[in-house]
């Protein structure tokens, strides 16, 4: 895509290029060096000579007014001779002006053609760059995820065989035993979480009523992260879209889960029409995001959280079953205020 | 063997008498050596028909010793009035006028051509020259009338147009190389 983009520009520029040529050859077509060049401009004013000669002889008396036309119309004779008679050289002042225009805006398409490949193989190093930084900070927190539960859990065990061997009472080897199956469940939990980034399925659309599943996710989940207040401003009409319910769901909670992260207070959802798409506001109260990782919020695994508090797959999820919705998730604003992401989809 | 020698000697002669002909005379006239250019000149096809244009024909004449230690040189213009039906001329030497004639008729021009011109100080007993004429079809004034004409300001002024005004300038249209050992009389 970027290469024919870099093709299109090329190829502009050779227009441009051509047209500047072009132009410049059109030049040459200039009203008074047409004139001058001209046989038969010449040849009348040869003609107009000869006959004030002749109304000299006929009409002695006017002479001196004949006189003056014939030196204008000779004057203008010998300038156009003295441009003839230049003409080789001009012809060859022009061929050598018109290369140089052209060698010039060839090198001009030339040099800007470079300077995009330099720039193209630079942005591709620094994002190898970057998601190499993505991948190391992921290996660690994946290291991390899967030592702690089982680390966990290989003591658990080991204290469930000292017990046994020490004769301990069914309670208190129940108590390890559960220990143990603890653990074994938070890594299970850990690679669910994959599981729903890597086995994302298509979302089944159907025309659904935005507004409505806004409201309904507001009073159901009013109290699932008791620092934040849920607000939702009702629309006058009901806002169809094409929608997998479930789906859209998972998108709000991931959300409102990094919402209560960013210590946000509240959590506002407005819905609004634009054109043949619906938009779906969602604002916090929180910190907002850091400056380093905008440019990046929905690559997987970036994340500023601490290992074990999470693996930054939540937005490239959401944002992932949006786009299979037809439309986006987009970061509008963040900063000390708070954030604004936006839901887009197709109306229904 | 003598009759195919007689042959070709009577090819030759034709051409060794044009040669002879297009010479000009050296001469000295106290410490200078003047020129007298030959008629071939103006009858040469090229400068006939230049010479009726009604533009100034200007004939440069280069002279420069052998050895390079002395150079000069001679100017003549030549501009037929095609009203009047007269030729105006003008000689310089040394950058300095001492001639303008006006002659009615080319024969009579054909005589004035040949006075002679200092062309360049002669120091010692002799000297070897080595003389150039250039003929050139307009004078500078002339030039430099055709180059303001396209410049007028009153006009739109293309670049091209100037760039043909920084292209005028007169070639030679024709030109002629003699070379000469002169004796101080």
């Amino acid at each position: 895509m970027r290469r024919s983009g870099a093709a299109v520009t090329t190829l502009l520029t050779v227009a441009a290029a051509t047209l500047l040529f072009w132009f410049f050859l059109h030049q040459i077509s200039s009203v008074w060096l047409d004139v001058a060049l001209r046989p038969e401009v010449r040849d009348a004013l040869e003609a107009g000579m000869n006959d004030q000669r002749k109304l000299r002889d006929l009409d002695p008396q006017q002479r001196a007014q004949y006189r003056q036309r014939f030196e204008e119309n000779r004057r203008l004779v010998n300038r156009i001779d003295v441009i003839r008679m230049s003409r080789e050289a001009m012809l060859r002042r022009f061929e050598l002006a018109l290369v140089v225009v052209f060698a010039t805006s060839l090198l001009a398409a030339a040099l800007v053609w470079w300077l995009r490949q330099r720039r193209e193989a630079e942005r591709r190093r620094r994002e190898y760059v970057e998601r190499l930084a993505s991948w190391q900070e992921a290996a660690r927190r994946h290291a991390h995820e899967i030592r702690t539960p089982l680390t966990a859990a290989r003591l658990e065990a080991d204290r469930l065989a000292s017990i046994a061997r020490s004769g301990a009472t069914s309670e208190e080897v129940d108590r390890a035993v559960e220990s143990v199956f603890e653990e074994l469940d938070r890594l299970s939990r850990f690679t669910r979480e994959f599981s729903s980034f890597a086995a994302l399925g298509e979302p089944v659309l159907r025309s659904e009523p935005l507004d409505r599943i806004v409201g309904e996710f507001c009073a159901t989940f009013a109290n699932a992260w008791p620092s934040i207040v849920l607000r939702w401003e009702p629309a006058r009409a009901p806002v169809p879209v094409l929608a997998d319910r479930d789906m859209l769901r998972q998108v709000l909670v991931n959300l409102c889960t990094n919402s209560a992260k960013a210590s946000a207070a509240d959590v506002t959802f407005t819905v609004q029409r634009d054109g043949d798409r619906v938009l779906l506001d969602v604002r916090d109260s929180g910190t907002g995001i850091a400056p380093s990782v905008r440019p990046r919020i929905f690559d997987p695994y970036v994340t500023t959280r601490k290992i074990g508090e999470g693996m930054g797959l939540g937005l490239a999820i959401s944002r992932k079953i949006l786009l299979d919705h037809g439309g986006d998730l987009t970061l509008v604003e963040t900063g000390a205020q708070g954030t604004m992401f936006r839901l887009a989809f197709v109306a229904g | 063997m003598v009759k195919r020698a007689l042959f070709a000697l009577l090819l030759l002669l034709p051409a060794a008498f044009a040669s002879a002909q297009q010479q000009p005379a050296f001469a000295t006239n106290g410490n200078a050596v003047t020129i007298a250019l030959p008629a071939s000149v103006l009858q040469h096809a090229a400068v006939r028909k230049q010479l009726g244009s009604g533009l100034t024909t200007t004939f440069i004449v280069i002279a420069r010793s052998r050895d390079r230690t002395a150079e000069g040189g001679a100017r003549v213009e030549v501009r037929y009035d095609l009203w009047d039906e007269i030729y105006h001329v003008r000689r310089f030497e040394a950058g300095r006028r001492i001639d303008q004639q006006r002659i009615e008729s080319l024969e009579k021009l054909e005589q004035w051509w040949r006075t002679p011109s200092r062309i360049i100080s002669l120091n010692g007993q002799r000297i070897v020259l080595d003389v150039e004429l250039r003929v050139l079809p307009f004078s500078g004034a002339e030039e430099e009338d055709a180059r303001r004409w396209l410049s007028l300001p009153d006009r739109t002024t293309s670049l091209v147009d100037v760039l043909i005004g920084t292209t005028i300038s007169a070639k030679p249209i024709v030109s002629f190389r003699w070379s000469a050992e002169v004796v101080r009389r």
